[in-house]
Order: structure tokens, then sequence, then C-alpha cells
């Protein structure tokens, strides 16, 4: 067997470890049809709210058509589409139930109504509508996001590396890192909004203060969590103590530092909406506060929906760049 | 003149009890350049620390440890050591390991083609960019022996390098532990239970008794290279060897 083929094998082994699902014709079909149902359902069942409908069909069609496109590329052109496509085939097709269901339960039959409910329909209108407005927000909000997010994990790491590494540093920090570092973040609000000249200043420290810990937590474990051996080898190839720092502390306790980065995430997103809810004048977290004051809760769904959009992008990209960097790791074992 | 000298080294540890124990006592041998020395022993016999103390890893409570007249205080690239599960870094490529002490102590402008050389004297062509967990134990093993024998040092210390791999795997890597011996004239020190293995490699063995650890005995090897396993002298050092361990777990059991 050539190399290439070994390791497309391979390849294929880990694929149908992350894919687990078989691919099912019948699945791929129904996942269509439901697609279809749906988009066939809003067209003709006759509805009793009055809503713009457009942007929720054009959904609909370009959601049927992405999935008859990743089947077609699947069983034709690429075997890890395959995998893909026929292990989400199934969640696809409840995907489409839930959009058939919500549809008919608030738009056609009424079941549950305006104000406080409303239809995916409603809500993609109401970001098509407002979208210039939602647009600058999300802008906003990603911007102090990640801004205060690359701060406080600098801040994090920095200071979790050499707490691990230094007897001295954890001595004097540790103490204080215990006691501040577990009061949530939102309980210093009410301070910040005097004592910081601007609330932008304010809410990049909120949530600066809701990462710094968690990341620093972990890389104070990861590196104490280093074995021995590697830094007593290191010392026996000539290594100095910043190419230790470099070369063996730093990738050594990055495990442990993504996951430190991963629990930051989410305090960090609560912390960057209930700061800006609080004292903000835009941003997401501002707009769904805006939206409840004016009692339009189509808005507040829409600005919901944008967050789950952006943190999920968010949660993905950081995930992507965990494989790349820590690509070294023996994923049978989970070291 | 010698090479190395351990003089009177003493070694103490505390036990569970607070009650300081006696690892190594009075420990006394030299080791000439390019000769290949092996100290075998039962486990806790202190064989480990005595080696970590040659390397400048641990230090002894009384006496000391010296290298061309020179007080062994702290690890160098003079004194490679190879640990017994490979303790490559797992986040480096092969290449990155065998090259890193290189990178190290030369820098960025470090050679190239030596790293080459040994990717090839070791067989791991074709496997530069794996990462450890990628290949085999053995090929792990001739790996950190070729990170540590790169960097030239007057002696290698090879802490049962062999221990945690199989029979076929351990074989393989005691030929290219002795083909490395051939070719650089290092001088070496090989710590092991296992006596064919020093009977195979090593021109002195030193045998240890168990706890507090002593030089027992040593033994000159000095059968011709290269060694036939199966030879009738090769069998009788191993009988030989075999006596002499035989009394340290005695002394162990009557305990």
């Amino acid at each position: 067997m050539s190399d290439r083929q070994q390791k497309k094998q391979s390849q294929i082994a880990d694929l149908t470890v992350k894919y687990w699902k078989k691919w099912d014709y019948r699945w791929n079909i129904l996942s269509v049809v439901v697609v279809v149902a749906a988009l066939l359902e809003n067209l003709f069942v006759p509805a009793q709210e009055l809503v713009d409908n457009t942007v929720y069909r054009y959904f609909l069609v370009i959601y049927g058509l992405y999935l008859i496109g990743i089947y077609l590329y699947g069983r034709f052109v690429s075997f890890k589409a395959h995998f893909y496509a026929g292990h989400f085939a199934q969640l696809n097709t409840i995907i489409g139930i839930l959009l058939l269901g919500q549809d008919l339960l608030t738009e056609k039959f009424a079941r549950f109504t305006l104000p406080f409910f409303v239809s995916f329909a409603q809500i993609l209108d109401q970001i098509r509508e407002d979208h210039q407005l939602l647009w600058e927000s999300t802008e906003s909000s990603l911007v102090l996001w990640l801004v205060s997010f690359i701060i406080g994990t600098l801040i994090g790491v920095g200071l979790g590396l050499a707490m691990g590494r230094y007897r001295q540093a954890n001595y004097w920090a540790f103490p204080f890192l215990k006691v501040i570092g577990i009061i949530p973040a939102a309980a210093w609000m009410p301070l910040t909004m005097i004592l910081f000249p601007t609330s932008y200043s304010a809410e990049v420290f909120l949530i600066v203060f809701s990462v710094w810990f968690p990341v620093a937590f972990m890389t104070i474990g990861g590196v104490q969590g280093i074995p021995t051996a590697y830094f007593e080898s290191a010392h026996t190839l000539g290594f100095s103590e910043w190419r230790i720092i470099r070369k063996v502390v730093i990738p050594g306790a990055m495990p442990s530092i993504f996951i430190g980065i991963y629990t930051a995430l989410g305090l960090s997103f609560m912390t960057l909406v209930i700061s800006e809810m609080m004292g903000a004048k835009v941003g997401l977290g501002w707009y769904i506060n805006w939206a409840k004051g004016t009692g339009n809760y189509t808005q507040v769904y829409a600005s919901i929906a944008i967050m789950a959009l952006l943190f999920s992008i968010i949660f993905s990209l950081l995930t992507t760049v965990q494989e790349k960097v820590l690509r070294w790791r023996d994923n049978s074992t989970g070291i | 003149m010698d090479l190395l000298e351990v003089k009177d080294v003493k070694r103490q540890l505390l036990d569970n009890d607070g009650q300081k124990i006696d690892i190594l006592e009075n420990i006394n041998f030299s080791v000439e350049p390019g000769e290949f020395v092996s100290i075998i022993g039962p486990s806790g016999c202190g064989k480990t620390t005595l080696l970590r103390l040659i390397s400048g890893l641990d230090k002894p409570e009384q006496g000391s440890v010296s290298v061309n007249g020179e007080v062994v205080k702290k690890p160098d690239v003079s004194r490679g050591y190879v640990f017994q599960h490979a303790s490559l870094y797992p986040w480096e490529t092969i290449e990155g390991n065998i090259s890193s002490g290189l990178k190290a102590v030369y820098g960025r402008n470090y050679d190239h083609e030596l790293v080459n050389h040994y990717i090839d004297l070791m067989g791991l062509q074709g496997f530069e960019k794996s990462f450890p967990h990628q290949v085999s134990g053995g090929m792990a093993q001739r790996a950190a022996l070729a990170r540590s024998i790169i960097m030239n040092p007057e002696v290698l210390l090879l802490d049962e390098p062999m221990g945690a791999l199989d029979a076929f795997t351990r074989a393989d890597v005691q030929n290219v532990i002795y083909r490395v011996w051939q070719k650089t004239k290092t001088a070496m020190i090989l710590v092991t239970h296992d006596i064919d293995e020093a009977v195979y490699l090593s021109q002195k063995i030193i045998v240890m008794t168990p706890r507090p650890g002593k030089i027992k005995d040593v033994v000159i090897n000095d059968l011709p290279f290269p060694r036939q396993r199966d030879s009738d002298a090769f069998l009788k050092m191993r009988q030989n060897l075999q006596e002499k361990l035989k009394f340290g777990f005695n002394t162990e059991s009557s305990k």
C-alpha cells in the first residue's frame, strides 16, 4: 500500500470515529423532504399573523439546496463530505421538523402568539429590517469582546505561567488570585460604572476580570502537571531558562490553557451582555435592553439570534485554533 | 587519566516516617574515555539515583562526582542523559526533538546535516515529521538516543532505556546503542537490570547490592566485539553475573 493510500486509510479511520453515524439514503432524502415540506407549508397554509416571509423562504431554499449539494458532493466527490453529511442527516431532519412545527404553532395556527412568541420567519424579517443598527451593534460588541478577551487571556496566561513555574510568584500571588479571582465580575459593576472614566473602559475591565481568573488558574495547573523528566532532559540538553519557558512550559501547559480559555469564553459572553445592558449605548446587550424598553420582543429575539450565531462562530474558530495548536496530541488516549 | 571519577558518594533520602535512609553508600569507581560501563543490580538498589548524581540532576550528601577533574554541580550538555521513558517532547516532531539540543546551544544556524545523519543512523527516515505518539516505543527511544548523542557528549548516561520495551525492540535498540558507541567512541554508562544486556554491551560491569546500594563487585568483560549472545564465553559471563546477583537478592529477602 502506498503512503498516500495509507494516509487516506488512517484519515477514514479518524473520520468514522468523529462522524460515527452511517450514511443512509433514507435519512438524506427525508431531511431534504422535510425542508421542502417546511417551505410548502409556509407558502400554502394560510397565516393568522401578518408576517413578511420573504427572508425565511430564501433561507429555506438555501438550506434545502445546501443539503442537496452536500449530499451530492459527499456521494460523488469528497469522502470527507460523505462522512460529515451522512452523520448529520438525522440532525438536519429534526431541524427541518422543528422549523415546520414552529411556523405552524406561531404564525399559522397562532397557538403561541405575539408579542412574546414569534416565528423564526419574523425574527429573520426583523433582522433584515433592522440590519443597519444590528450590524453596528454586532460590530461594537465584537470589538469590545475581542479586545477584552485578548487582554484577559494574556494576563491570565502570563500570571499562570509565572505562578506555575516560580515558587516565589506562586507564594505572593496565589492568595490574592484565590480571593479576588473568585468574585463574579458582575459584582463590581456598580463600582466600575462610577470609578472608570468611560463606560467603555468599565466594560473592558469587567470582561477582562471575568477572563483572567479561569485562564490563570488552569495555566498554573497545566504548568505544574508537566512531567519532571521534560525539565530534566531540557537541562541536560543545554536549554536556557527562557528556552525552557518557550519550549517546555508553554507547550506543556497548552492543553490546560485551552480548558481555561473555554471556561473563560462562556463567562466573557455573559459579562459582555450584562455590562452592555447596564451602561452601554451600543452593542447587542444594549439593543436587547432598548428593545425591552419599547416592548418590541421580536427585536430581543433578533439580538439573541445574532448572539447565538456570533458566539458559536467564535466557539468553532477557537476549536479550530485548538486543533491546530494541539495537533501533537494523541487523540486516541486523550493525552 | 580517567574521564569520570565517583568518589565516596553517599546519598540519603527521607522515608515515609521521616527517617533518613541510605540509598547509596561508599560508591567509588571511575570511567575511562570511550569506555562502556554497565551498572547492574536489583530494583531499588539506587542505580538510577547514582546515574542522576553523575548527570548533576541530583546531589550527593557526601563525596563527589568529577568529570575531567571538575566536580559536577549541575546538569550539562557534556553529560547526555537518556531516560527510561523516552521523554521526548510530545509537541515536537521527531526531527524537532532530535535537533532541540542543537537549537538550544547553537541557535537557528545549527548543523542540519548532522540531524539528517542521525535520523538515517537511527533508521528514522520517513518519520521526521511524525509526532512521538505516532511512532513505536523503539523508535521513540532511538530518537531520544539521537537527541542526546548528537550533542557530542563526553559521556552518555543511559537509564534503563530498554526497560519499557518488548524483547524484540529491546534487542534492536541494544544494537543501535552498540553501533553508536562504535562510531562515536563516546563513554557510556548504562543502568540496567538485564544481565544479558550488560554482558552484550559493556566492558565493565558494576554489580550493586540492594538498599543501601553499595558496589559489590566490578566485573571486567573483555569478550571481543561484536559479541555473540549464544557463544560459550558469553553464557559463562552471564552465569558468573547471575551468581553475583543472587547473593544480592538473598540479602534482600533475609531483611
